[in-house]
């Protein structure tokens, strides 16, 4: 899982622009489904056959990042926020291009950084020219760019929101068993930093019996932490609601029910603000009874976030069975 | 034109006094659908929850089917545990637009393992500085007390547990308004109950689809997936609107007993809401109208888009204190509102449906 995690969270792939992330993907779980396709989007599906209807188990692949948006004579390039990206977190920071290229952040003249605003930053990346001789064009995305790393038992790394989840589906497939209740299909989707877009079409095209998201959520055991009764290392979480859904009962109990079978820890999270791709596979077509897994993460949205490792594994335990055994009829 | 057996009083009390928060409607629909089952041919719930009632439409031999969804959505707005804190006290965030001014020693129903009974607090304003005293008041600093110990709520409440508001609904006026939690919308399943009673005596051509539908108050979620299961070639949306009240500008409300407001404007098929309109004043029903300038945050607004699209048209009830757990309004603007719908519902036919896609 370590290394897998590692590989998933260096890549690049802001929304829009998750090829090499998916890429990675399709070779890392190929062996391990039926078939593998992608869409019009460029949402990646891979499949596992069994007996009863589809379960669509769906984890995103892009991350947040910046857009450029102007590049002046010097080189110094304007950006905007793709995804939910704060201006004041981007201080300092390197980012990273798709070929490679790094640049670094800094912020014009300010009489207090309470002033700090999306126009009054800019991106350096040593070009010291417009285009055509500025390797970087207008409309070029980047994202973070920061190393994977262990610290204690928790991961370090940019982009676990969502690749924690998209290594956790990965890991899943690995492990099912041979003879499966339900089809599964393992749905890496894009473009849900910025509105759930392919879990939208993914859900449409599929038309599964029954939906569940794998994302990370926030936590509420930081110093003067806003109210969330979710803490990192205390298990996965089985979400009750966020902005984007209220996951079915269903689908809520009988997640509840394989933990405590299990006997693995977990919680119950109700998240005030923040959506993930069960919002947009819940109202596909008549309506699709989804739930969410959610990997306690800090940081969230910032070059740092972090999971606990043991989360992950208890996440992935409960995935495996959840995927093995069938499924309540409605 | 009264319809033998049907008190819309009796049926909005009752729906009003229902528990169905968003995502948990349950309670609610039973009722609705135990008074549905009375005027229609078949009554089920959807993949989502939505309750959807059918009565065949009488065509004569050889005309094209074609169909009126009337929706009103039946979740109401509440709250929900997310942390059950020291003392045994509940912190709760909104499901729906609640407004924290009009919680405070509100009485409530938790809905643990079994329904609690509690209330929400806060500093009492002895305890409070003037300056404390005189800041806005959110949700964060109030909480749910049930009177239990810590160690027992946390044996009867966990995070995710819903919150309803608990209160009987009143009359007033005699028996002319009425008052309580959830008018919104149960005031517009009861107009669609009283449409339903309405056509027990009447012929209509259109198959109609009664909707009560889910999980409206936190993004018109219901209405999305029966707008696409059903599919109806046309399509009603039934909701409260802002009543009349001291410190309101007339321009923005509309007055109880002066009728159904019938909606205006871009969420609205102009055909079908001018057609509203003509039958109000032919049957002479008092009605006023309301334009909305785009989204009417209405279900109307998640039907228009579905599919292909689907005309749509937006009736009001006009109704006090929104969101909170005395909503008034006025029974004769539901009764008249559901003869309108059942007087559309009547006029339909194949060419009418068929001139909307005509422009």
């Amino acid at each position: 899982m370590e290394a897998l995690l590692k590989k998933l969270t260096e890549t690049f792939g802001p929304s829009g622009e998750e090829a090499a992330v998916r890429t990675l993907i399709e070779a890392e779980i190929k062996d391990s489904v039926d078939r593998i396709f992608t869409d019009n989007l460029g949402n990646l599906f891979a499949l596992r056959e069994g007996a009863g209807p589809a379960i669509m188990l769906s984890a995103h692949m892009d991350e947040i990042g910046v857009i450029i948006t102007h590049i002046d004579e010097h080189g110094f390039m304007r950006l905007a926020p793709v995804g939910g990206m704060a201006p004041h977190l981007l201080i300092g920071q390197r980012l990273r291009f798709r070929d490679g290229r790094v640049a670094t952040v800094y912020h014009e003249k300010l009489k207090s950084l309470r002033d700090l605003e999306w126009s009054k930053l800019y991106l350096d990346g040593g070009a010291a020219a417009a285009p055509p001789e500025n390797p970087v064009a207008v409309g070029d995305l980047a994202c973070f760019d920061q190393p994977f790393q262990r610290a204690g038992g928790r991961y370090l790394a940019k982009a676990l929101d969502d690749r924690a989840g998209c290594a956790l589906l990965i890991e899943t497939a690995r492990r099912l068993p041979r003879e499966l209740p339900h089809t599964v299909c393992f749905v890496f989707s894009v473009q849900e930093e910025v509105g759930l877009r392919g879990a939208t079409t993914a859900a449409y095209r599929l038309k599964p019996a029954y939906g569940l998201a794998v994302d990370v959520t926030r936590v509420g055991d930081t110093p003067k932490a806003p109210v969330m009764a979710v803490s990192l290392g205390q298990g996965p979480a089985i979400k009750i609601k966020d902005s984007s859904v209220i996951c079915h009962p269903l689908v809520r109990r009988f997640m509840i029910d394989t933990a405590a079978e299990l006997g693995i820890p977990y919680q119950l999270e109700v998240l005030e603000r923040g959506g993930t791709d069960a919002g947009a596979i819940h109202l596909s077509r008549e309506g699709v009874p989804s739930g969410v897994l959610s990997i306690p993460c800090r940081y969230i949205h910032t070059p740092s976030e972090m999971v606990d490792a043991g989360d992950m594994e208890h996440a992935l335990t409960l995935l495996v069975k959840l995927c093995s055994k069938p499924w309540p009829a409605l | 034109m009264p319809v033998s057996g049907f008190k819309i009083k009796d049926v909005l009390m009752e729906l009003s006094a229902a528990t169905g928060v968003s995502g948990d409607e349950g309670a609610a629909i039973d009722v609705a659908a135990r008074y549905f089952r009375q005027y229609t041919d078949r009554v089920k719930r959807d993949r989502f929850g939505n309750l959807i009632a059918f009565k065949e439409g009488k065509l004569p031999a050889g005309e094209p089917r074609f169909s009126l969804a009337l929706a009103a959505h039946i979740d109401e707005i509440g709250a929900m545990v997310t942390q059950i804190a020291r003392g045994g006290f509940l912190r709760f965030t909104a499901i729906g637009g609640i407004d924290p001014r009009t919680l405070l020693g509100q009485a409530v129903v938790v809905h643990g393992r079994t329904p609690l009974k509690g209330v929400v607090g806060a500093l009492a304003p002895h305890l409070l500085a003037e300056r404390e005293r005189r800041k806005e008041l959110t949700l964060e600093k109030l909480y749910i007390d049930v009177g239990l110990s810590e160690a027992e709520a946390r044996e009867q409440v966990r995070v995710g547990d819903l919150i309803s508001l608990d209160q009987e609904p009143v009359l007033l006026n005699g028996e002319k308004c009425c008052a309580g939690k959830a008018m919104d919308n149960r005031a517009g399943v009861a107009v669609l109950l009283q449409c339903a009673a309405e056509l027990a005596s009447m012929q209509h051509r259109a198959d109609l689809y009664f909707i009560a539908t889910v999980q409206e108050e936190v993004g018109l979620r219901g209405a999305v997936t029966a707008a696409y299961g059903v599919s109806p070639d046309l399509a009603v949306a039934v909701d409260v609107t802002h009543g009349a009240a001291p410190g309101l500008p007339d321009h923005e409300v509309h007055s109880l007993g002066k009728g159904p407001v019938i909606a205006i404007g871009p969420n609205i098929h102009p055909a079908l809401g001018e057609k509203l309109h003509a039958l109000a004043q032919s049957y002479r029903l008092p009605y006023q109208i309301e334009p909305v300038a785009g989204n009417t945050h209405t279900d109307a607004w998640a039907f228009q888009v579905s599919r292909e699209g689907i005309p749509t048209a937006l009736v009001s009830v006009p109704l006090r204190y929104m969101h909170t757990a005395v909503e008034l309004l006025n029974l004769d603007d539901l009764i008249a509102a559901g003869q309108l719908l059942a007087f559309l519902s009547r006029s339909l036919d194949g060419a009418f449906w068929e001139g909307l896609s005509c422009y």
